[in-house]
């Protein structure tokens, strides 16, 4: 993988996709798939402050975060950017992708210096179409991503760390 | 020695503003001082004609000295929080049980802390760092509701300094914000715990431990090996009144921090 500046690298070779298969989020996935998607995939290192995509934007790929930190935000107006949600190491940067009409939904900048696996989208959804097999592994592990994120957002709904009732209810 | 149910007075030797809402008091005894304590136990605190809370220690020093945070939610900690420099407060204690943070010693302690449930674990966290050789790793993650509500946050450094790992991240945050985004079981994907050799000390809401825990459980960490501070309406700090009463426990004696195994039965019944 390309050092953090090059903002793609080649893309995965052979070696490389023992690498991707390493990675976290494919952790398990029979080697056959792990090739398949090392064909659409290349490496890709950002530096911080490299923003990967804007809400609205076409959700044309996604990445396996090696190392690094991002955070997805959203604007607002009149306020600066609202970060939605941090992601870094073994995480899966995109969902949209995976998603009619295929628009992110928020947007993704690099806070650190981030490496990752950068995956063709269009590439990878046709693989699925084609192999029930390789898309019922891959739905395996986004929606674990999904659901635990899903999980995030209710319990930061909850509000738990403001003070518990109004102020003169306690003691 | 005082007597267990009579408030020893204190001075507010230094007051230092936390959050909007939350200080920490440097208090240091007027005549006798209450007996030695361990990190997790906790006092009642007194303002004089106001009336008691039960608050945890965050600190000692100097001397007899005590350092306890206050988040004011209500007419008592209100006028704690307000408590100038040389103000007289009362303290009784120090009541209920510890992290008992040697247990630890020789694997990793992760401390993973909620809001000001940051304040109860300050202290065994300083314990652990004084003796950092007895620990292969010490790991702290902290949530916060925004950066602005964080505790302590001038201290990170120094603990990082004095060789902890500690991961922040807030429910709320705004462009220029470094750290994490999103909730403290977050950061224990990052944290590369050794589940076999985890100790874990969780101070927080009840929900975030209850999580927390779960989370640890998922990933291997035994249940005896996760320690909760748990709280309830304690009053008497004696075990006579019963008003901290959950299930079998009284809280301000068998609790407040207790191993997740018996706590993990007991925090599932909705009515305790």
């Amino acid at each position: 993988m390309t050092a953090p500046g090059t903002p793609h690298g080649e893309p995965v070779s052979v070696a490389g996709a023992a690498e991707l298969g390493g990675h976290a989020f494919l952790r398990g996935m029979p080697d056959a798939y792990v090739a398949v998607l090392a064909r659409a995939c290349r490496g890709t290192a950002a530096r911080a402050g490299h923003r990967f995509f804007e809400e609205g934007g076409t959700a044309d790929r996604f990445w396996l975060i090696v190392s690094g930190h991002v955070a997805l935000d959203v604007s607002a107006p009149g306020r600066s950017r609202l970060i939605v949600e941090t992601l870094g190491k073994g995480d899966l940067l995109g969902l949209s992708w995976l998603v009619p009409p295929y628009e992110w939904q928020f947007g993704a900048i690099a806070v650190q210096d981030t490496m990752a696996f950068e995956l063709n989208a269009p590439a990878v959804r046709a693989a699925c179409e084609g192999d029930p097999g390789l898309g019922y592994e891959l739905l395996r592990r986004v929606m674990p991503a999904a659901s635990s994120r899903l999980h995030a957002a209710r319990i930061r709904m909850l509000d738990l760390y403001a003070a518990a009732g109004q102020a003169g209810d306690g003691p | 020695m005082t007597a267990p149910t009579l408030p020893a007075r204190y001075r507010v030797a230094e007051r230092r503003g936390e959050t909007h809402d939350t200080v920490t008091l440097a208090l240091q005894p007027v005549d006798q001082p209450i007996p030695a304590h361990q990190p997790g136990q906790f006092t009642m605190m007194y303002a004089p004609g106001i009336g008691e809370v039960p608050i945890s220690i965050s600190g000692t020093g100097p001397g007899a000295g005590l350092v306890q945070t206050v988040r004011a939610v209500g007419a008592v900690t209100r006028a704690l929080c307000a408590a100038g420099q040389g103000q007289m407060i009362g303290l009784r204690g120090p009541y209920g049980t510890h992290w008992e943070v040697d247990r630890a010693a020789g694997g990793d302690l992760l401390i993973v802390a909620g809001g000001i449930g940051l304040a109860p674990l300050r202290e065994a966290l300083l314990a652990a760092l004084g003796n950092g050789a007895r620990y292969r790793r010490i790991v702290v993650l902290i949530g916060a509701r925004s950066p602005a509500e964080l505790v302590f946050g001038q201290e990170l450094g120094g603990w990082r300094r004095g060789g902890a790992e500690v991961e922040v991240t807030v429910d709320q945050a705004m462009e220029g914000w470094a750290g994490h985004v999103g909730v403290v079981t977050q950061l224990l994907g990052y944290a590369d715990i050794d589940p076999a050799r985890t100790t874990a000390l969780i101070c927080g809401p009840e929900v975030m431990m209850r999580l927390t825990a779960r989370e640890l459980r998922a990933l291997g960490v035994p249940a005896a090996r996760i320690r909760v501070s748990l709280e309830r309406n304690m009053r008497c700090g004696v075990a006579e009144c019963g008003h901290c009463q959950l299930g079998p426990l009284l809280l301000c004696r068998d609790g407040p921090v207790i191993s997740y195994d018996v706590a993990a039965p007991l925090l599932a019944i909705r009515e305790l």
